[in-house]
């Protein structure tokens, strides 16, 4: 899948996180999270995945996380693809 | 659920609520925001450009998800409007809420802090990477509306006294010559000083989010709540990031907003250890040359004095079919 245009999904709530996605020229991944120190690399590894399973090969990928569980990233950063993927 | 607030008496609940928090209500923004509880509105806040501001609470829903769920909309709807970092104003008793939605302190006071959403500040800094020069370095930051002898001037001097000047050109476009032509005017007046660096302030100094009574020119309390705020930013992240251990100002005898910055700045950077030198003014015609002095010259159609006023740089842009409409605006503001 390919990263078009600006896209966002999520919220700032405690337990959920935001995702937004932008085109760019290679695949970077941005994480701010309140549990950053313990669970970035987790995270990190949770969006690889997702992106993946997507093939996503490039784009700006910055999340915002407020202690989301994994479904919740995949759930959330699959929704953000989606909107930016189509026309 | 969050709502605009549009209508006269939500304004006017809004207007309450947050006047009620001991914080200001400014006519200026952008969007309003609200999140009702049965009629009674509970929370609030606006959107002006990229600064969220008025953000106000009831007291009694304090603590719980309201905040997240307004700072969502806001940084959603600053998105839309197509800008990536979000500031906000808040007080120093708020810095861990809005820690915990992860914004960073990027410059306190005792009243007030300023924090950002988005990372950009390290951005900036990193894209500037290529610019940072060793040993011990100057900065100014000038508005040049446009660029002057008095400007060129100032940036000479100080470049003499420093291994390397930077010149941080304001990159708001909230004056009457564009960033675009401010920012050339600079680099080609200064294109001979072989020690100095141009560059934009970005949104860091300077700028609505730091500064914004500054192009409102009017000295009042929020305004010096500001100046601190923007100089603290500058001594705490720009300074040491490019090495900066001087900062250069003219004297300013007569925009007394510019002064208060000036006093500002003496009275704060050498808590950061960085010193803050004032450099006389140069005058023509027995006043000091200023670019307002300049652009009342051109509201008067009158080109025989800027000669002494601008370098040729300068002059031959004023001149140049591509500043014609800013002289016409000149002359038509003159007349009215």
């Amino acid at each position: 899948m390919e990263i078009r245009k600006k896209a966002q999904a999520g919220t700032m709530q405690s337990s959920d996180i935001m995702v937004m996605v932008e085109p760019a020229e290679t695949l970077i991944v941005e994480i701010e999270s309140t549990v950053k120190k313990q669970f970035e690399h987790l995270i990190r590894a949770q969006i690889e995945e997702v992106l993946a399973k997507w093939g996503v090969a490039s784009g700006r990928i910055s999340v915002n996380d407020r202690g989301a569980l994994d479904y919740a990233i995949e759930a959330r950063l699959e929704a953000a693809l989606h909107r930016s993927g189509g026309g | 659920m969050i709502l605009p607030l549009v209508s006269t008496p939500d304004i006017a609940a809004a207007r309450a609520l947050i006047v009620g928090n001991e914080l200001v209500f400014e006519d200026r923004y952008d969007e309003l925001f609200g999140i009702f509880e049965g009629e009674t509105l509970i929370a609030t806040g606006a959107r002006d450009g990229f600064v969220l501001k008025m953000l106000a609470i009831d007291a009694a829903h304090q603590g719980g998800a309201l905040l997240g769920e307004l700072v969502t909309a806001m940084i959603l709807s600053a998105r839309q409007a197509g800008h990536d970092a979000v500031f906000v104003y808040t007080k120093p008793e708020y810095i861990t809420s809005f820690k915990a939605l992860n914004f960073s302190l990027l410059a306190s006071q005792e009243r007030a802090v300023l924090m950002e959403f988005g990372r950009g500040l390290p951005h900036w800094l990193a894209a500037n990477q290529a610019l940072v020069r060793k040993g011990s370095n100057g900065a100014v930051v000038v508005n040049c509306n446009p660029f002057t002898a008095g400007h060129r001037y100032l940036i000479e001097t100080a470049a003499r006294r420093v291994d390397t000047l930077y010149v941080f050109v304001v990159r708001e476009d909230r004056s009457i010559f564009p960033f675009a032509a401010r920012y050339r005017l600079v680099i080609e007046g200064t294109s001979d000083l072989d020690n100095v660096v141009v560059l934009d302030t970005s949104r860091y100094i300077v700028s609505s989010a730091t500064f914004p009574t500054y192009f409102l020119k009017k000295d009042d309390p929020v305004a010096r709540i500001q100046m601190e705020l923007d100089v603290a930013l500058f001594a705490a992240h720009i300074a040491p990031f490019f090495g900066i251990t001087r900062r250069y100002a003219w004297t300013e005898p007569c925009c007394a907003l510019t002064a208060a910055y000036n006093a500002t700045m003496r009275h704060l950077l050498p808590r950061f250890g960085i010193e803050f030198i004032e450099i006389e003014r140069i005058t023509a015609a027995a006043s000091v040359i200023s670019a307002s002095r300049v652009r009342a010259l051109m509201a008067q159609n009158d080109s025989s004095g800027l000669a002494e006023l601008v370098p040729d740089s300068t002059r031959a842009y004023l001149a140049s079919p591509e500043a014609e409409a800013i002289r016409e605006e000149l002359s038509e503001k003159h007349r009215s």
